[in-house]
């Protein structure tokens, strides 16, 4: 007895460390993206996210000189600071890429056609010319310097409110919402009758009809694509919401009836039986015991369906089409990116743009994920 | 009362006055813009009510330029237009052509797509006028006709696809004060830029900034290198036959190009970060090492559209320039450009898709994009003083003065090659396998 109790403790140790272990592994990243979307894309270049958090020091990319010139005794001046006044503490200067370190701060460095630079340690510089330097290219500075963390809102603020071509983030939010609640909805009303019928109404075939279902969970809807997109054309509907919403149905149905259906096949006979000894009518029993108790199940599959929707690209792409007016989230942050892509900082600020509603529908919602997620796996 | 209603009728002129200001760019009539082109073009079209449906490759800012385009045609034409976009657009035009709700005009890079389309009969024949139009109103006018040209369903060829907004590729970027702290001149030769390349060496820098990541289409850039390298030590009707798979890609003249490349990119000292990081360097942050300090390489091989890729806040001309990716001095093959570009054409025949291709042939619908950014044409008619930047103007030259003008190869091969096992295969030769192996193995993967 005792060394069972003995060895308790040191199970939960391993249960918790573990648990850390996964909750750091997934939180890790998430705290990178974060932090990368306050930062400017070429700092996400130049150093990790990490570094972003406190001062580095480094060897700074050039900083080319710009002011207003001021001319005094037929010495022409400009002045100013290298870092716009946002601090930074240099260590060592140069103006040349091959000697970005050969001076101190303080020191005045001749250069060429009698120019003389002078750079401080907070990034104040002056230079001065005997010639006027209008229209000339004013020389680079190289610093080693140590600089503050910079953070900056630009990146939210370009996804939010730049109305890039006609396009806005709210009309897409609003689009992205027609689209995933009404596809949500439809396949959960359908896969739960079929459900029904399957697990608890006797016909030839019942088993065979199970099986193919199951069978269709494997079919990459990549295949369906053009055939579906043909057929709709082809009835009318074309391109639009509705169209969007019978692909979205029929791509969820087969996972939702094998779902709910496992599900239903797991409640109490007895209670069935009874319903029938007393009269009950099949859509009574449905209606009135099923459904209530099926609920967390429906709420499960509720919680798959409208993520895969919300961040569904490829299909609103295809069945709603690509116009300004019908875009969707995802399809407008990818527009946002550019032709070519690789806007880093676009991508992790519109990322937590995009999670904010499905975070809210996964926490009001997470109590019957757990439980509708053993729907069908324990007898 | 009667004050506030004059005065906020005033406020809705003067909105209705700014919106109207913002659709076109430049107003008509002033600069020096071809208005003549423009005010024929509105007079002889009047398409009122109509709609036009445009499917192209450009988003976010190029999706904002193309738009300023548009609008000079529906201003003339009272078409109303819709442009869209998307990710995958080589996918969802397949899809949408297939599927039978197709756009009334695409414009896509890919010749080697279009060719597809056209042989399923899904794209719309352009016809006689609009090919010696070409043939005479761009610059090297043969080669472009020959670029939008294809076999259509019944076997016979014509002119399908209209060639509008061209990137030039034989560029190696550099920056300049670099140069000039290190006292390296530019090459003028490929033998130039080779001593350039052992020179850098040997004075304890890098010479190359060289990345292939691309996510799904990692190794494309390489491609470019291994075209511009044919271009350089073959004639260019080997180069047409290469492409067409008449010279097989294994044979000696294609492993010989894929091995010059090799040189400056699987020897470590040649390249930042050494040979193996070419492969997983991301190529848009790859031209970022140019700019670092100290400079982690001097020079970067890329197409015109690289410097949107460069640090915020960097002056071409100025914090960087290019310069034409010499040809040997001891081979006599020219001055030979590798270019890239989008071709328009129509997949839902209309009086307005019409309209729009005969608007293409405008000098107005290239003026108006490259006085803004990112737009060369090699249209002849077109005003060169208008292009938005001396360093457009200087890549407009370098595409009017071609001697010999090829489209990439990789956009022109089958897709399973051009747009999978060359991508690939240059993976794998940078990762250390040989230029023979590659290539027979790029060549067994050649749809039969």
């Amino acid at each position: 007895m005792d060394n069972i109790v003995g060895k308790k403790p040191a199970l939960l140790w391993a249960v918790h460390l573990s648990v850390l272990a996964l909750v750091l592994l997934w939180v890790l990243p998430v705290v990178g993206l974060l932090v990368s979307s306050f930062r400017t894309g070429d700092q996400i270049v130049s150093s990790g996210w990490w570094q972003a958090l406190s001062a580095q020091e480094a060897q700074q990319p050039a900083i080319r000189i710009a002011g207003t010139e001021v001319a005094q005794d037929g010495v022409f001046a400009i002045s100013g600071n290298l870092y716009g006044g946002k601090g930074g503490a240099i260590s060592a200067w140069g103006t040349s890429s091959r000697e970005p370190e050969a001076h101190a701060p303080g020191d005045t460095a001749e250069l060429a056609d009698g120019l003389r630079l002078t750079v401080q340690e907070n990034g104040d510089f002056s230079l001065t010319s005997p010639a006027s330097l209008a229209d000339q290219r004013l020389p680079r500075v190289f610093t080693t310097a140590s600089t503050p963390p910079e953070f900056t809102l630009q990146n939210y603020r370009n996804v939010l409110f730049s109305p890039l071509a006609g396009q806005s983030i709210g009309q897409a939010f609003l689009n992205t919402l027609t689209v995933a609640i009404p596809a949500t909805v439809i396949p959960i009303l359908v896969a739960a009758f079929a459900a029904y019928a399957l697990a608890w109404m006797e016909f030839p075939g019942r088993a065979l009809l199970v099986a193919f279902i199951v069978g269709l969970l494997v079919v990459p809807l990549q295949l369906a694509l053009i055939p579906l997109l043909q057929f709709h054309n082809w009835i009318g509907i074309g391109k639009g919401y509705l169209s969007i919403w019978m692909a979205h149905t029929g791509f969820g149905l087969p996972l939702a009836i094998y779902l709910l259906r496992n599900y239903m096949v797991g409640l109490p006979k007895d209670i069935i039986e009874n319903a029938r000894v007393d009269g009950a009518t099949e859509f009574q029993i449905f209606i009135r015991i099923i459904l209530p108790l099926s609920f967390p199940a429906l709420a499960s599959f509720a919680i798959f369906q409208f993520l895969w929707t919300w961040n569904d690209l490829l299909v609103a792409m295809v069945f709603l089409g690509t116009d300004n007016d019908k875009l969707v989230l995802t399809g407008n942050l990818v527009n946002l990116m550019g032709s070519r892509g690789g806007d880093w900082e676009i991508l992790s600020a519109s990322a937590f743009v995009s999670i904010a509603v499905p975070l809210l529908v996964f926490f009001s919602m997470q109590r019957f994920l757990v439980r509708g997620l053993l729907a069908g796996s324990v007898k | 009362m009667k004050r506030m209603l004059t005065a906020s009728a005033a406020t809705l002129a003067l909105l209705s006055g700014a919106a109207l200001a913002q659709d076109l760019v430049f107003p008509v009539g002033e600069g020096a813009f071809n208005w003549d082109s423009y005010k024929a073009f509105d007079a002889a079209n009047n398409l009122d009510g109509q709609t036009l449906t445009i499917f192209g490759p450009w988003r976010g800012e190029d999706q904002v330029l193309a738009e300023s385009v548009f609008a000079y045609f529906a201003a003339a034409t009272g078409v109303k237009v819709n442009y869209s976009s998307s990710e995958s657009y080589e996918q969802q035009i397949v899809i949408d052509t297939e599927a039978g709700s197709p756009p009334n005009i695409a414009i896509l890079p890919q010749p080697g797509l279009i060719a597809d389309l056209v042989k399923k009969g899904k794209v719309t024949a352009l016809g006689q006028e609009t090919q010696d139009w070409l043939a005479q109103n761009y610059a090297a006018g043969d080669s472009w006709v020959g670029l939008g040209s294809f076999a259509g369903p019944d076997g016979t060829k014509a002119l399908y696809a209209f060639p509008y907004k061209i990137d030039v590729k034989s560029l190696v970027w550099y920056v300049p004060e670099n140069f000039e702290d290190a006292g390296y001149e530019i090459p003028e030769t490929m033998e130039d830029l080779k001593a350039l390349t052992e020179q850098i060496v040997a004075d304890g820098g890098t010479p190359w900034c060289i990345g292939l990541g691309s996510g799904g289409a990692t190794g494309w850039p390489a491609t470019d290198w291994v075209e511009d390298l044919m271009l350089r030590t073959q004639p260019a009707d080997l180069y047409d036959q290469w492409v067409s798979n008449e010279l097989p890609f294994n044979s000696p003249e294609v492993v010989g190009a894929i091995e010059e490349f090799g040189w400056f990119a699987k020897t470590d000292a040649n390249v930042a970060g050494g040979a193996s990081a070419v492969t997983s360097t991301d190529f848009r942050d790859s031209p970022k090492g140019l700019f670092t300090s100290p400079p982690q390489c001097y020079l970067h091989h890329q197409a015109s559209f690289i410097p949107s890729f460069f640090p915020e806040g960097t002056q071409v001309g100025t914090d960087a320039d290019f310069f034409y990716m010499p040809a040997y001095a001891g081979k006599d093959l020219g001055k030979p450009v590798l270019g890239a570009g989008t071709l328009a054409f129509i997949t839902k025949d209309s009086d307005a898709s019409r309209a729009f291709i005969e608007f293409l042939k405008t000098p107005i619908a290239h003026e108006v994009w490259m006085a803004q950014k990112s737009f060369l044409t090699p249209m002849k008619t077109v005003n060169a003083d208008l292009y938005g930047d001396p360093t457009m103007k200087k890549m407009g030259e370098i595409l009017l003065n071609a001697t010999t003008f090829r489209f990439d190869a990789s956009d022109l091969m089958p897709g399973a090659v051009g747009a999978g096992s060359f991508w690939t295969g240059m993976v794998d030769f940078v990762g250390g396998k040989s230029a023979q192996e590659v290539a027979d193995a790029i060549q067994a993967s050649w749809p039969k």
